[in-house]
């Protein structure tokens, strides 16, 4: 009998300890967001960065008496669900939301899981914000998953294009991780390149996910001596192996990549070997940043200890949601009204210097405005942090 | 076939069926936890493939693999489906037979293997087919196979038996029940095998392949029907899930779900047939309902987990153990006990 | 053929650190019949501690890696006392081991999460530059060099003192037989708590020399813990010489795989996971294991 007791107490304590975490204060009335993606396991950084970015400003946003839609003022509440990478979990996150009559989702952070909870999202009327890139998300006949920021097919291009035309590039190498978000950017990336007319001399080299070594994988390649090596799709945790690797097998030319990625953890991986690196970033660089953007970087770092600098780009996706809601009240639970309102919707960016707008936009790439307009900004690691490059815009 | 089953365990059976296919559904009714359907129908699924790895533990070896064969299954319906217009009715079988026959292929040469060199062969088993997904073309390699169309409906001689999933009402509850009647099917016939000759001569071996083997049992034989059996299990559950999310890709099943099978089974018990679907219970629902702990589910669960194991090492289903249990349990336990010593 | 330098070169390396990984696993498979999932994980934790100490407080790295040596230890002495030895009495199966070694894995990377954050990690250099021969024929940093002689410095100094000392000689007793050692006069409850924190030392031990290569992150626990099972499979499950031919031989498959295969795409890892299938069923019990472990 007795271990039948501390069996009962122990999962009895354990309900009951969960429960008092999930209640809340409650003065406002609560505006629920949800966002599911991957907060553990070796893609972590990518989910926790967002999971952390709309923490960050739902607090302060509460903090500072709430948010206005309409006539009510809301607080502000995120509800996040770990799919763990897991296409599966993934459906099941969705399923979550809609079941706390959630309509607007950040996430999921990969390309498998978003295209997984498309029909949870069309069946429930949920509004997603992926940042994954297969165009078929986003082009009609699907209707509900808004890009989350700049996919690799837009910035590529202007990349290559950049090098072609300022660092007189010629020939191109492509490494991607075996998996299918880097291999997809990486067929987007040779097509890319080969339409600007660059020579690429190497596309098939792929390394397995979990390599921490790069030197074996990248020997290969380096045979081929590119003016310049992308490192498709690539994520923050290898960015910095595969770029000492490069550089300690003796490459001289250019290295980019069309994620996001994080000063610090380049510096602390490669130091000054990743001096150069190009990664596309959002609008924190001190050329460009707002008074908010800088006060959302010190609030972010109060609460979490440290900035994760791919936040940059993943501070907009609440932004957006809350900025249209403000827009058309109406679509608080109806993403009908929503989507009207999205090909219309403009509003101040208030994360940038100057006069940048939030608006949808991905008509040239998609038939219709299902992508948040994200300043598209190049940046170059320089000695622990980033320097703007050039800025451009999606269309 | 069932003659040696008490009037009591009948009850039980009702008692169980009631619950699945009533009570559940008027739980969520009353509730409104519509949620609760994607979860239950998961773990209905998942506790089909889990019940594929209790019988390869049934003939002594640690099958960490079944995702292998899950996913084998889900891009084998997948792909019968969307490319070869396939009716969703014959694809699922065939898709368990895919997967069984892909399990003779790989059982030849590894079921010669034993303890944890089995284990461990196994455990690479899952990233194999992962990468072979990614690498061919019918598969759709990274992209995965996605916008598979729900079941279509079933008539046989113009009575419809099954209507289209696609234009039901609620294919939630649809799909939920499905699953439950799979998993119903799954575990009758895992009793089933289990009070034959066959389970018999498994238990056999699980104590001692060498004595079995000189008393004539063909051990290699059984060996590989039971490995396609289980792996037929996994190739349903794999293709079940494909359809009920619609999409396929490398990573639907990874490492980690064939870890999770395996744990599934070992919460349960090993020596009981319905450990599995406890343990699948558990584990996915447990993880599920500890979404509202955040940033500590993971602690949280893991902590549970161990305790678990330090308070039953044996199962969960070990804590009946005092009451006089079935025979297969006793058995089990039995040959579970000898087994230890002979090492 | 002007590769052959690099791929051997790479071999070496890889081989050497994949060894030590190895080498703790395969000691606590043999004292305990327990097969370690949460290896990778204290490979892991051995890294961020030496992250810690060396990379983020700039104390010497000699230290930073003694530091993680004795955590792990500890951790590792913990572990076995107060989870395995109680699970492995109770439990009706040595099979139930596994759950629980999953189960802790579980345990320590949510711990890894919550204690040293999701990011990738990395330490300053020990050593700068790179040794070019022969016209970039054979490229090597020279703290690849560095690494891959503490690393074989470390295998042979592990390998003498289960050789020579006396904790040594009753480790390979209790390895050899359970039984027998004990009545022999081993105390066989001491000596596995001190075997499977020598085991979760080597992986701290390699986890702090790998972090100043390789850098760190949460996610590499589980595949750690994968390749380290594929390098004892091969050499033979229980079996210290087999932990490091395993290791040896897994570096060189991968480093020539990787020069040479790569026009084909990635089928380097599904040619090595069909060879080792294929050389299991010839030879079951790996290179060197005894008969079914």
């Amino acid at each position: 009998m007795k271990r039948r007791t501390i069996l009962k107490s122990t999962l009895s304590a354990a309900v009951l300890a969960s429960v008092a975490a999930g209640a809340a204060w409650a003065e406002n009335p609560v505006l629920k967001i949800g966002f599911v993606g991957v907060t553990s396991g070796p893609a972590a950084a990518w989910g926790i960065s967002n999971q952390r970015s709309m923490e960050t400003r739902a607090e302060w946003i509460n903090e500072t008496g709430g948010y206005k839609i309409g006539d009510t003022t809301y607080d502000i509440e995120i509800v996040s669900f770990d799919d763990q990478k897991d296409p599966k979990r993934a459906v099941a996150g969705m399923e979550k939301m809609a079941q706390e009559g959630i309509h607007y989702v950040v996430g999921p952070n990969v390309d498998d899981g978003a295209a997984a909870v498309r029909p949870v999202a069309e069946s429930n009327g949920i509004m997603y914000f992926p940042y994954a890139f297969p165009k078929s998300l986003y082009q009609a006949p699907a209707s509900n998953a808004v890009l989350g920021m700049v996919a690799n097919y837009q910035s590529g291009p202007a990349i290559y294009k950049h090098l072609k035309e300022a660092e007189g590039v010629k020939t191109v190498a492509f490494i991607a991780a075996n998996e299918s978000d880097p291999l997809s950017q990486r067929d987007g990336g040779v097509a890319a390149a080969k339409a600007l007319g660059l020579e690429v001399v190497s596309d098939s080299v792929t390394y397995q996910v979990d390599t921490t070594d790069f030197t074996p994988v990248l020997t290969p390649i380096m045979r081929a001596k590119p003016d310049l090596l992308v490192l498709s799709g690539v994520s923050p945790a290898n960015a910095p192996q595969l770029i000492r690797s490069a550089r300690e097998l003796g490459f001289s030319g250019l290295i980019s990549t069309e994620t996001a990625q994080d000063a610090q953890v380049l510096r602390e991986g490669a130091g000054d070997l990743a001096n150069g690196f190009i990664s596309v970033g959002g609008a924190s660089t001190p050329e460009i940043a707002s008074d908010m953007m800088n006060e959302f970087v010190e609030r972010y770092t109060d609460m979490f200890g440290e900035y994760n600098d791919e936040s940059n780009t993943k501070v907009y996706a609440l932004e957006y949601i809350l900025e249209t809601l403000k827009a058309n009240p109406a679509a608080i639970d109806d993403v009908e009204a929503y989507k009207v309102t999205m090909d219309t919707f403009e509003a101040p960016n208030p994360y940038m210097q100057g006069d940048a707008v939030l608006k949808y936009v991905g008509d040239s790439s998609f038939g219709q405005k299902r992508q948040v307009a994200v300043p598209l900004v190049v940046n170059v690691y320089q000695d622990g942090a980033f320097e703007t490059m050039f800025i451009a815009e999606v269309d | 076939m069932f003659n040696n089953v008490t009037s009591k365990q009948w009850m039980g059976l009702a008692a169980f069926l009631f619950a699945i296919f009533v009570a559940v559904p008027m739980f969520i009714a009353a509730t409104g936890r519509t949620d609760f359907y994607f979860t239950l129908t998961m773990v209905a699924l998942l506790s089909i493939a889990s019940g594929g790895v209790w019988l390869t533990f049934y003939i002594g070896r640690i099958n960490i693999g079944q995702g292998a064969f899950a996913l084998a299954g889900a891009y084998a319906s997948a792909v019968m489906i969307t490319k070869f217009s396939f009716s969703f009715w014959l694809a699922l079988p065939l898709a368990g037979v895919f997967s069984a026959l892909v399990a003779v292929l790989i059982g030849l040469p590894i079921l010669r293997l034993r303890g944890v060199y089995f284990a461990m062969i196994t455990l690479v088993l899952t990233e194999v087919v992962k990468l072979t997904s990614l690498a061919l073309d019918i598969t759709n390699g990274a992209r995965g196979i996605t916008n598979i169309p729900r079941p279509d409906g079933l008539s046989v001689f113009g009575l419809t038996i099954i209507p289209d999933f696609g234009a039901m009402e609620n294919p939630k509850l649809g799909f939920y029940y499905l699953a439950c009647v799979l998993m119903v099917l799954a575990f009758a016939t895992l009793y089933r095998i289990v009070n034959s000759r066959l389970g018999h001569l498994c238990r056999s071996m699980q104590q001692n392949e060498e004595l079995a083997s000189s008393i004539g049992v063909n051990i290699s034989h059984i060996r590989l029907i039971v490995f396609a059996i289980s792996s037929f299990f996994g190739g349903i559950g794999g293709a079940m899930v494909a359809s009920l999310t619609q999409s396929v890709y490398p990573n639907t099943f990874q490492v980690k779900d064939s870890v999770d099978f395996m744990l599934n089974v070992f919460l349960g018990g090993l020596g009981y047939v319905f450990g599995p679907m406890l343990g699948t219970l558990v584990i996915y629902f447990g993880w599920d309902l500890l979404f509202v702990a955040k940033e500590f589910q993971l602690l949280i669960y893991s902590t549970i987990l161990i305790i678990l194991m330090l308070i039953l090492p044996n199962g969960i289903l070990s804590l009946r153990l005092k009451k006089p249990g079935s025979d297969v349990a006793k058995a089990a336990d039995a040959s579970g006990l000898e087994l230890k010593e002979g090492k | 053929m002007d590769q052959i330098p690099q791929i051997l070169a790479n071999g070496v390396y890889l081989g050497a650190q994949y060894a030590m990984i190895a080498l703790g696993l395969t000691l606590i498979f043999a004292l305990m019949n327990v097969l370690n999932f949460a290896h990778g994980q204290m490979y892991v934790i051995g890294g961020f501690v030496t992250y810690t100490i060396y990379g983020a407080w700039g104390i010497p790295f000699v230290i930073a890696l003694a530091m993680s040596c004795i955590t792990l230890a500890i951790l590792g002495a913990l572990i076995e006392k107060f989870l395995f030895a109680p699970v492995i009495k109770k439990s009706a199966r040595d099979e139930s081991t596994m759950l629980l070694a999953a189960a802790i894995a579980f345990l320590l990377d949510a711990v890894i999460l919550l204690v040293f954050g999701e990011k990738q990690r990395g330490v300053p250099k020990l050593v700068d530059g790179t040794t070019i021969l022969g016209d970039y024929t054979l490229v090597i940093a020279n703290d690849r060099i560095l690494i891959c002689l503490l690393a074989i410095a470390s295998i042979v100094g592990f390998i003498s003192f289960m050789q020579f000392s006396k904790t040594g000689r009753a480790l390979r007793a209790l390895a050899q037989d359970r039984v027998a050692a004990q009545l022999m006069g081993v105390n066989v409850d001491r000596y596995s708590m001190i075997g499977f924190a020598l085991g979760a030392m080597l992986a701290g031990l390699v986890g702090g020399l790998l972090v100043t290569i390789t850098g760190i992150n949460l996610g590499m626990g589980g595949p750690t813990s994968i390749k380290a099972f594929m390098m004892v499979m091969i050499g033979g499950a229980g079996v210290i010489s087999g932990a490091i031919a395993g290791g040896i031989i897994l570096g060189f498959l991968e480093a020539a795989g990787l020069a040479l295969l790569a026009s084909y795409g990635d089928i380097t890892y599904l040619l090595i996971f069909v060879s080792l299938m294929i050389f299991l069923a010839i030879r079951p019990q790996g290179l060197m294991g005894k008969p079914w472990g």
